[in-house]
This record gives C-alpha cells, sequence and structure tokens, in this order.
C-alpha cells in the first residue's frame, strides 16, 4: 500500500512516514520509492538509502546521529539503531 | 500596528491585569493562596523557594520574584512573607513599589499568624484589587510585545508544522517591531553554528556559543553513569515515542521556533533587555518548561507561544500560554488543551506562512483578552523558579577547546 511521507530536503538520509504504516508497504521519495522493512508508526523516521554503521543520520540538512549498526533502505530510523554523544560524556557508555 | 493593553506607571504595557499576591518564601505559600482565592481576579504565585538559599540561587529567587511583581501584566501587588526568610520580603516590596505600581506587605510573623494575616490580607488585598479594576486598555504599539516561545511534549510533528508556524509569526512580530524570545539552550545542542551566523553582532555569535557550550558542560557533568535505565536521557520518553530519535534531532525541530530574525542579544534568566532594544533575543538557561517560561516572563514576555505534539495543559498564572499543535491526531484527542491547529502544514492544505499570519492575528486578539485554553482551566503550572546548585562558571576558552574550536 502508498503511504504518504514526507522528506525535509532532498539530501537527507530519512524520511518521515507521515500515516501508521506496515512492514511491504511503500513510499514515494525524492531518491525513488522505498519499500518499509518494518512497522512504521505516524512522524517516525525511515532510511531511503542504505546506511553504513558509523555513517551520519542527515535530517534538515544536518546530522541528527549516526547509525549504530549498518542498514538497508526501508529500516525505521529510531534511538534503537541510531546514537548521538551531544549533551553526554564523550566516550562514556552514557 | 496597535492593539488594547494596560499601560503601567513605568510605561511598560501589559495584555492582563492581575493582582499579585506573591510570598517571599515558600512558608508562606498556604496564606497566600488563602488570601487569593477570596479575591476573584488576585492570583497566588506559590512557589517552593525563598530559604535555606545561596549564592546564584538565592540571586534567581530574588529576580525572578521581583520580575514577576514588577511584570506589566501585574496591576498591582500583595507581598506576604514570614520574617525569618533568606529573601527579605520587605526588599521584594520596595523593588515592586519602585516600579509605581501599588503594592502593600504582610508579614506573618509581625501579623500575629495566619487568620491574622489573612484577615489583613483579604482587607489590603480588596482595596488593591480595586485600584486594579479600574485601571482600562488604551491603544498601544505592538512593539510593546514580546512572546516567549517554548516546546513541551514535542514529537516529530513539532518540527515539521508547529515550530515553523510559530517562526512565521515571530518573525510578524518583529518585523512590526515587537519581541520573541528563544531559549532552552539544552535543547538548542547542534544548532550553534546556525545560531551563530544569525546573531546581529560578532559579539553576540560568541555569547551565543559560549553560552551554549557551558549548558552543555552542565547538562554532561549532571549524568551520573552509576544510573541505569532512562535517567541519563536527555529528551523524554513521549519525545522518543513521538518520533524524535536524538537530543540535536530535536533542537533542529525546535530551532525553527524563533524564525528568521537576527538574534540581537542573550539574556540572563529572568532579566530585561537593555532599554529601547527589540528584537529576537535567547534567554540563557536550560528547558524545565515551568522554569524556562517563567525566565522568559521575567525578561519581559508577556506572552507564551507554546508548541506540542503529545499534548500539554500547563499554564501560567501571569501570562497567556497559547497551545499550538501540528499532529491531528492528538489535536482530535485532547480538543479542549489546544488554541491553534497547525496540523493543515503537514497535509498540505496550508502554507507555514499562511498559517503564520493566523497565528499573529490569534496572538493580538490574545494579547486583548480572548482568552486562551490553559487560563480556561486556570493552569498556573508554569510558574516555577530557576535553580542552579554550586557555582558554574568555566572558562569559555577551556569549553570551546572540549569542542574542538
Amino acid at each position: 500500500m502508498l503511504r504518504k511521507s514526507m522528506m525535509i530536503y532532498p539530501e537527507d538520509s530519512v524520511a518521515m512516514v507521515l500515516e501508521d504504516s506496515k512492514k511491504g508497504d511503500v513510499i514515494q521519495t525524492p531518491r525513488g520509492e522505498v519499500e518499509l522493512l518494518e512497522d512504521i508508526e505516524f512522524a517516525h523516521k525511515v532510511a531511503v538509502a542504505p546506511l553504513a554503521c558509523g555513517e551520519p543520520v542527515i535530517k534538515y540538512r544536518e546530522e541528527i546521529g549516526y547509525m549504530l549498526k549498518a542498514v538497508p533502505a526501508g529500516t525505521w530510523i529510531h534511538n534503537h539503531n541510531m546514537g548521538c554523544d551531544r549533551g553526554k560524556v564523550r566516550g562514556a557508555k552514557i | 500596528m496597535t492593539f488594547q493593553g494596560y499601560r503601567r506607571a513605568d510605561g511598560r504595557v501589559g495584555v492582563r491585569n492581575y493582582l499579585a499576591v506573591i510570598p517571599s518564601v515558600f512558608c508562606a505559600d498556604k496564606t497566600v493562596e488563602r488570601i487569593a482565592a477570596q479575591l476573584p481576579g488576585a492570583v497566588a504565585l506559590r512557589h517552593p523557594v525563598g530559604c535555606a538559599q545561596v549564592g546564584l540561587d538565592l540571586e534567581l529567587t530574588a529576580r525572578t520574584l521581583i520580575a514577576m511583581g514588577r511584570h506589566p501584566n501585574v496591576g498591582a501587588v500583595l507581598v506576604v512573607g514570614l520574617g525569618c526568610e533568606r529573601f527579605p520580603p520587605r526588599e521584594l516590596y520596595e523593588a515592586v513599589k519602585a516600579s509605581g505600581k501599588p503594592a502593600e506587605l504582610l508579614v506573618i510573623q509581625e501579623e500575629g499568624g495566619v487568620t491574622a494575616t489573612i484577615r489583613r490580607g483579604v482587607e489590603l488585598g480588596g482595596r488593591l484589587l480595586a485600584e486594579v479594576q479600574s485601571q482600562r486598555r488604551v491603544p498601544c504599539g505592538v512593539e510593546e510585545l514580546t512572546v516567549a516561545t517554548k516546546c513541551g511534549g514535542t514529537d516529530a510533528t513539532s518540527g515539521l508544522a508547529a515550530n515553523p508556524v510559530v517562526g512565521s509569526a515571530m518573525d510578524r512580530l518583529v518585523a512590526a517591531g515587537g519581541s520573541a524570545i528563544l531559549s532552552e539552550l539544552n535543547e538548542l545542542l547542534g544548532t550553534e553554528q546556525m545560531l551563530m551566523r544569525r546573531a546581529a553582532t560578532p559579539e553576540v555569535a560568541e555569547k551565543i556559543r559560549d553560552a551554549i557550550y557551558e549548558i552543555e558542560d552542565l547538562l554532561q557533568s549532571s549524568l551520573d553513569p552509576s544510573l541505569g535505565g532512562s535517567r541519563n536521557e536527555l529528551i523524554s520518553p513521549g519525545n522518543f515515542a513521538g518520533g524524535v530519535s536524538s537530543v540535536v534531532e530535536k533542537a533542529l525541530g525546535g530551532v525553527h521556533k524563533s524564525g528568521t530574525s537576527p538574534i540581537v542579544d542573550v539574556l540572563p534568566y529572568a532579566t530585561a533587555p537593555e532599554a529601547g532594544k527589540r528584537g529576537l533575543f535567547l534567554m540563557d538557561y536550560e528547558s524545565h518548561d515551568g522554569e524556562v517560561v517563567t525566565g522568559m516572563i521575567g525578561c519581559g514576555a508577556q506572552m507564551v507561544a507554546f508548541t506540542t505534539g503529545r499534548g500539554n495543559p500547563a499554564g501560567h498564572p501571569l501570562a497567556p500560554v497559547v497551545k499550538v499543535t501540528g499532529n491531528h491526531k492528538t489535536l482530535s484527542h485532547m480538543r479542549e488543551c489546544f488554541d491553534f491547529d497547525a496540523s493543515p502544514v503537514i497535509s498540505d492544505a496550508r502554507s507555514v506562512d499562511e498559517l503564520g499570519g493566523e497565528l499573529f492575528a490569534y496572538l493580538l486578539r490574545v494579547a486583548e483578552g480572548e482568552q486562551t485554553a490553559a487560563e480556561r482551566f486556570g493552569g498556573d503550572e508554569l510558574f516555577c523558579i530557576g535553580r542552579r546548585h554550586g557555582c558554574h562558571r568555566k572558562d569559555p576558552a577551556e569549553l570551546r577547546a572540549c569542542h574542538g574550536e
């Protein structure tokens, strides 16, 4: 099923789904069609291209964090697979 | 451009006209509440501080309570003290009186207890209220308005719709000569370069960066690796559930609510700008909803534009808080808590600019007395006084070095 989505800038590496979406649903993005690999809730992010471990995640044309593991396009991107060190003690486990 | 407001003796302009009953210390809270409850049109500024504090922490309490008493949304003030507290009730009373506002002072230990203080407070308060209610709205320039901006209960729609719409309204306010305030510096991490490019002068750019780095350092020093679970998360469970995955993602969405105007200065907590300075300000403080909103009201904001995707009922006793959401699901689920719907930006039905214009017009109606959702509920939770434990003054050069500069 085709689902509504939004990419803030075409250079971003994630889009947001604008309705609760299911695995197998498809979104249209400036980077082409992306099939969702899992259920993704309203306003959550999905990778529009494969992302490598350590690669910056780009939204609003800025780095919002970096990948904790490599994922294919269509993966739900959230704090389970994306890290961010700002505001934390560098190198610490928190 | 003008609106109908209350012109005070010191020249400042209010959008509401309250008798504020203010305890100088928490020991007077119940007495203050019981006085205000008997005086329709009075608000009680209940708080948990005023004693057993030192240094900057006590200074923030004093500065905030004085700023609330002198605030232009307040027509008159009744100060109620206990008598032995560290923040002297007379200091608060004198500071309010110096603004030319009608004020009275009662001290519980001098009056002989709670009952006597309440009796006398209702009597004096009744007289002050009569003075307050004799004041009338007059035409005032929009340049006299300052709006504080705040996100609370952020989800991913806040950054897409509600914050850009508030930003568009703030651009209109600043273009009309008015002022807006952005704060919550711990939630601006990652936007320093963007904000520095918007600074009116190179000195302001340095102040912006140093203030954000200092807050980040304070945040880092507050984290405790011995605590597990979510105790060290920098954003709330609701933010995560709403699709926000990091403090920087939250910041990049949050910064939109300041619009695109140049930043003219960085203000300390609850401190008015230099006389005559207007435009977009940054206030140096973190993001506890009540503390940061009270600080910006202390800087002179008469209203608050508050964006929330998750839904939030909180209000402030002195200033109308306008709730804006970009989440149509939350809006239909808790309609009574909202004032402005920015969700048509997401469904593509309306543009940010169009809704920004409508929000600006709505803010002017609120300035002229239209009640907000939080006012209808009597919401006053956002009156909280900023705290600072310990003296955190690091050399800005040392903090810049931590960021590889």
